[in-house]
């Protein structure tokens, strides 16, 4: 379990943004995450990095969680504290992701040995693991609505 | 839980192809141009690419990142199939032009174990010649 800041927090801001279930609205919540962070002090590198985790999770949201039907929506809170940016993508769980792909490393060799058998071998399954590498936290869990939920925690280092 | 301060409700039409693509020859090295988003959406223009040049022979191919503000796991796994055929094909690949975010992503990924990564087009060029 994450350490979650208390909801009482006096300093939090939140944002949220209900996207469509079309790719490329997953930008809208990469740049706005990228904004804030930026606001919030986070050097050029960190906010790259969380420009692809964000964008990661919201793809992920739109192409599996919700089977890209442009009129189920992708729910992202942005919540900025004095020291962290919290942010939980959650979708309306039409597939459930499973929690075995939560934990997949993905194998560059394999994944081009499978390829040179066969050309239309996945080549993908990046993008929770772009997240794990990327993030200080992260956590996926079932949203009480019960759709998947993907909570990343970044922690602004302090000077 | 306190109210959201912006509230953004998107039903509208998104652009998706946000990426040119061209080749042209420098000395012996194919170079492919990518210049904006490498998503899902590029994969067409990407494989073609690479099917014109190495139809024309390319023994080197040189894949010249510009304005590659967002490459993700989907562009990933397409440039995944580029390394599988240049594999196939005996021919040598090299990237240039990658921010020093995504130099981290390909080296992260183990693309740097089949692709040369290059500060820029004219370090790649030379890189090749040697």
């Amino acid at each position: 379990m994450l350490n979650k800041k208390s909801d009482n927090d006096q300093n939090k801001k939140e944002i949220e943004l209900r996207l469509p279930s079309k790719l490329g609205y997953e930008k809208v919540a990469m740049d706005t995450a990228s904004s804030l962070a930026r606001r919030m002090g986070f050097d050029g590198d960190r906010v790259e990095s969380l420009k692809t985790a964000v964008s990661e999770a919201v793809t992920n949201a739109i192409e599996h969680g919700n089977q890209h039907d442009a009129a189920m929506k992708v729910v992202v809170l942005l919540t900025v504290h004095d020291d962290e940016l919290v942010i939980s993508v959650t979708d309306q769980g039409r597939q459930a992701l499973q929690a075995d792909r939560t934990q997949d490393v993905p194998n560059l060799p394999e994944i081009l040995h499978q390829a040179s058998l066969n050309p239309g071998a996945d080549k993908g399954g990046w993008g929770i693991w772009f997240i794990r590498e990327l993030m200080d936290e992260v956590e996926f869990t079932t949203a009480p609505s019960g759709g998947n939920q993907v909570r990343m925690v970044i922690h602004l280092e302090q000077p | 839980m306190a109210a959201p301060n912006v509230l953004v409700q998107g039903n509208g039409e998104m652009l998706e192809d946000e990426l040119t693509v061209s080749t042209r020859q420098r000395d012996d090295v194919a170079i492919i141009d990518l210049v904006g988003d490498v998503t899902t959406f590029a994969e067409e223009k990407i494989n073609s690419a690479y099917q014109e040049v190495t139809a024309q022979g390319a023994k080197q191919i040189l894949l010249n990142f510009r304005q590659n503000d967002y490459i993700n796991s989907a562009g990933i796994a397409i440039l995944i199939g580029i390394v599988t055929e240049v594999n196939r094909n005996n021919q040598k690949l090299a990237v240039s032009g990658l921010s020093q975010h995504f130099q981290k992503i390909f080296r992260m990924v183990g693309l740097a174990q089949y692709a040369d990564i290059y500060q820029d087009e004219d370090e790649a060029v030379a890189g090749f010649a040697k």
